[in-house]
């Protein structure tokens, strides 16, 4: 190897640091722990619980920098390979604790590369950590994908529109010059018509099962549309539900999926997941 | 090498629930998780930023949306 230039040298000396996964209660973390545990991160490597003191325990394991320092990571999850399988076993450690204990579960990426740095950060926003854990206890994260058939939603729409069905007659009159630039008018305004209506639906499920189900609270999480084999994604929210009351909340979002279905909609419920989108601080 | 770990992870789940896993652990939603982490980024944590994961994702469902299109697709559990 030749000697190239120094780059600036990130301060890990050790060649490894270590990743977490979620925050969690001590005892109830213990009790969990080593009981038929999934592989960490690096299935070559070892889960480390942190004391973070007060009660708290963070699981976390132990990765080589060469793969997770800042620079190598950044260049590691551009493999779209590499990042899946991660990704899937992150999920499968924070599943494993998250459906027995309450915890505060973390995505993937977090990564201190001193073991004081993580007990610190604990003691630095410990009554916050507790906070989350009390909220979060008994319930669990559901998503709701609602995917929309455009073209259904859009024939839907012309027959609403008085508007639009004016245009249109208007449009069979006038001369083909006319009528060209009266239909790209038509289309986007049809266009701009299922965008509103699409956000309209989305917004009164998401209000029917926060009310429906006593759900906590929901995080509205709109994507840029993307079209696949179920149809576009209109919206994706996530809902914070008790277990106990899921049944409730099931049978809503059933009763949901069932009223929209002519319109063009379909919904599909995924969960439970680990409070991912419920896990920051604040309201 | 990876490879292979990707095709045990598509036997045991379809594709569809790994780009929903992906969606999850990654976050693309408007929430950070790591806001928590954030707080205290000044204690030496390595986190990477969201661009990078956000244009990840993209391409790791372009990578799975590609491979469903060429095996002819298996019946779901």
């Amino acid at each position: 190897m030749t000697e190239s230039k120094p780059k600036k040298v990130l301060k890990t000396p050790a060649g490894r640091a270590y990743y977490l996964y979620c925050i969690g209660e001590q005892e109830a973390l213990a009790s969990v722990y080593g009981n038929e545990m999934p592989p960490p991160i690096e299935p070559d490597t070892e889960f480390v619980l942190i004391d973070g003191g007060a009660g708290l325990s963070a699981v976390t394991s132990v990765v080589p920098l060469a793969d997770y320092g800042e620079e190598a990571l950044q260049s590691r999850v551009t493999d779209a390979t590499w990042l899946a399988v991660r990704a899937m076993r992150h999920e499968r450690v924070v599943e494993h604790f998250s459906r027995q204990a309450s915890v505060v579960p973390l995505r993937f990426g977090t990564i201190y590369l001193e073991r004081e740095n993580v007990e610190l950060m604990m003691g630095e926003i410990h009554d916050e950590l507790l906070a989350i854990i009390e909220r979060l206890r008994g319930r669990e994260e559901w998503g709701l994908n609602v995917y929309s058939d455009r073209a259904k939603l859009t024939e839907a729409i012309v027959s609403l529109s008085p508007r639009l069905r004016e245009l249109s007659e208007q449009a069979a009159r006038v001369s083909p010059g006319q009528s060209y630039l009266l239909r790209k008018k038509i289309d986007s305004m049809r266009e701009a018509e299922a965008r509103a209506e699409t956000r309209r639906v989305a917004a009164a499920i998401e209000q029917e099962l926060l009310s429906a189900a006593a759900t906590a609270a929901a995080r509205l999480r709109v994507l840029k549309d993307e079209g696949g084999e179920q149809g576009e994604v209109a919206a994706k929210l996530a809902f914070l539900v008790q277990r106990d009351r899921f049944l409730e909340f099931r049978a809503a979002a059933e009763r949901l999926a069932e009223a929209h279905e002519g319109a063009g909609f379909r919904l599909e419920l995924t969960g439970p997941w680990p409070a991912y989108n419920f896990a920051a601080g604040g309201k | 090498m990876a490879d292979e770990d990707l095709e045990q992870l598509l036997d045991e789940e379809s594709e569809l629930s790994l780009l929903e896993t992906l969606d999850h652990v990654l976050n693309r939603g408007l929430v950070i998780a790591g806001e928590i982490t954030i707080a205290v980024a000044d204690i030496d944590l390595i986190f990477l930023g969201l661009n990078v994961l956000v244009s990840s994702v993209e391409t790791a469902h372009e990578v799975l949306k590609e491979r469903q299109q060429i095996q002819s697709p298996k019946s779901e559990v």
